[in-house]
């Protein structure tokens, strides 16, 4: 087996006097699906957003796909390129079509030609199942077609892993189907995903691997058949409890 | 029952009787005063003549605007030469087209300054045409130039210093929030007249610029603290997760601000942007301070001539009716932009 696609060691990470993050360490293989759970201010948000350098941390590294974050120059970026990032309220941009929402990072940051960018986004949207709007705006699409817009706008940039914080909560009930429906055929492709979510199906359906934590610590991590049925930690069968009540 | 008592509303027959009875006094009241204006602007009013004797006694004696017409749009620029100043004019609308234009408005920031150049080099002759010196240029077209050259040079020092009041180093944040309270603290009058008095006393003179650019150059100056504010307001409203969403896939931070923060900044701040360029246009008749004549100065003047003394209630009412038109046009203008762009994102309008 090659190198991991995430190694995260020790990560320290300070909100002011608060101590979010407090020694996390996990290793993430190439094409690992990986659902993180929790309550809420248990870090895993903060977590995968300093996996791409949105947040900066204080202590510990982060590799992704074998470049150090933190490095200064073309191995920093390289690191930050490997991710794609899909967030809770979308953040598509407005004031772009949703296929110049898809080739605004290829054309300005790949630096592909106009032409070979949109070529490629209407593909990702096909997969996405959007393609029929690309010359929309997003405020004239539901939150579920927005939400699969964003996908393929990370997508464009073809990262090695992806990031999902809380991409189904901000969804009316009846639109996270299709979103998770999207990911979970992402999955099948052989994308390495680290997913936040309070969707436990998803979880059980598509996860390698469950991690829970709490209060800035990984409690507890395993396959989800078994973290499901038989939980070790204390925490974890409150947590899982109180989904259940 | 009782717990949803609320004071109960007038019933709605009872305020429209109301409403009825307002609305015909109201009306009725209009007519009276507004009645002997109307005769006296138009009906009982006097359109031609070469002097206030041909004007009737009753009505309105728009005999000197008519007469005067060629100076009020031009100035006293050299006659023979008007043309240069229909295309200096044209050439600031040709600047601002790329606007209308959805897909590429941001090119207006380029083609803009090369449309405000271009209407100076025409004005002035660049050398090339014969000279016309400053001092020559007035009326209508003058406050136009100042009013829309000042704007085009202001908008990009006014987001510059937008930027720099929101910057992380501690020292351009405070110099630029200095000078944007500093400048809005002063009246444009005297800012105006530093320009014109205090400058050449601090420079010598084959440094100093022509008077009307220095003009110009404060009034650009003074509108660029105004506009950094209105610019301000709309990155605010710009959603912290568009910085992040631009960030995570890879954008730099230059990219961030052009591609994704100002684009939104200066769609929400269009409103008040209009708004400040309307209040500078009507405050471009300051620049009779610099000595040149200007359509309130053209008129100020035209009212001290003998043949048509004492008109000096048509000269502001004409004034006052041209600025009106050309704000109440912009306002109407802006607002069309932005029910376009509003419905060019599908948003109920």
């Amino acid at each position: 087996m090659s190198q991991p696609m995430i190694e995260i060691a020790d990560l320290q990470k300070w909100y002011g006097d608060q101590h979010v993050l407090r020694g996390v360490d996990l290793s993430v293989r190439s094409g690992e699906r990986i659902v993180v759970l929790g309550p809420s201010g248990s870090g895993k948000s903060t977590l995968i957003r300093t996996v791409n350098g949105l947040e900066p941390h204080q202590g510990g590294t982060i590799r992704v796909d074998g470049h150090d974050l933190d490095a200064r120059g073309q191995a920093g970026a390289a690191a930050r390129r490997a991710t794609g990032m899909v967030f809770q309220a979308f953040n598509l941009f407005p004031h772009l079509s949703i296929l110049d929402n898809c080739t605004l990072a290829p054309i300005r940051v790949a630096g592909l030609a106009r032409a070979e960018a949109e070529t490629q986004a209407m593909a990702l949207l096909e997969r996405v199942r959007i393609a029929d709007h690309a010359r929309k705006f997003p405020i004239q699409l539901s939150g579920g077609q927005q939400q699969r817009a964003a996908i393929a706008r990370a997508l464009a940039m073809a990262p090695k892993v992806m990031l999902f914080d809380e991409p189904t909560s901000a969804l009316d009930p009846e639109m996270v189907g299709e979103v998770l429906d999207v990911m979970c055929g992402l999955a099948e492709s052989g994308m390495t995903m680290m997913v936040v979510t309070h969707e436990m199906q998803f979880a059980r359906d598509v996860a390698d691997r469950v991690i829970f934590m709490d209060q800035g610590r990984i409690i507890e991590s395993g396959p989800p058949a078994s973290f499901f049925a038989d939980p070790r930690e204390a925490r974890t069968r409150a947590f899982l409890g109180r989904l259940r009540a | 029952m009782s717990a949803c008592a609320f004071p109960s509303l007038p019933t709605r027959a009872r305020r429209s009787w109301t409403a009825w009875a307002v609305g015909l006094a109201v009306a009725l009241a209009a007519l009276v005063l507004v009645a002997p204006a109307l005769r006296w602007l138009f009906w009982d009013a006097t359109w031609v003549g070469q002097s206030r004797a041909a004007c009737g006694p009753a009505g309105a004696c728009w005999a000197m605007i008519t007469a005067r017409a060629p100076q009020i749009l031009l100035g006293f620029y050299p006659a023979g030469h008007g043309w240069r100043v229909g295309l200096a004019v044209a050439m600031l609308a040709v600047g601002l087209a790329p606007l209308a234009w959805r897909r590429r408005a941001g090119l207006t920031m380029l083609t803009a300054p090369v449309g405000a150049l271009a209407c100076l080099a025409l004005m002035g002759g660049a050398g090339i045409l014969p000279s016309v010196p400053s001092a020559y240029w007035g009326g209508l077209a003058l406050n136009l130039i100042v009013g829309a050259v000042s704007a085009i040079f202001a908008l990009p020092i006014g987001i510059l210093l937008s930027l720099a009041r929101r910057s992380t180093l501690p020292v351009i944040r405070i110099l630029a929030s200095a000078y944007v309270e500093a400048v809005r603290a002063a009246p444009l009058i005297v800012v105006l007249f530093a320009a014109a008095v205090l400058v050449p006393l601090l420079i010598p003179p084959q440094w100093s610029l022509d008077k009307l650019t220095r003009a110009i150059v404060a009034i650009t100056f003074f509108e660029a603290a105004y506009m950094a504010e209105a610019v301000r307001g709309g990155l605010m409203a710009v959603p912290q997760g568009q910085r992040e969403a631009a960030r995570a896939l890879g954008l730099k931070g230059w990219q961030v601000l052009v591609f994704v923060v100002l684009p939104q900044a200066l769609r929400t701040a269009t409103p008040a942007l209009v708004n400040s360029f309307i209040g500078l246009l009507k405050d471009t008749s300051l620049i009779y301070v610099i000595g040149v004549l200007d359509i309130t100065g053209v008129l100020r003047n035209a009212v001290s001539d003998y043949a048509w003394q004492g008109l000096e209630p048509e000269a502001y009412i004409f004034v006052g009716l041209t600025f009106w038109l050309l704000c109440f046009g912009l306002s109407r203008w802006s607002a069309a932009l932005e029910r376009r762009a509003a419905r060019a994102q599908g948003a109920p309008s």
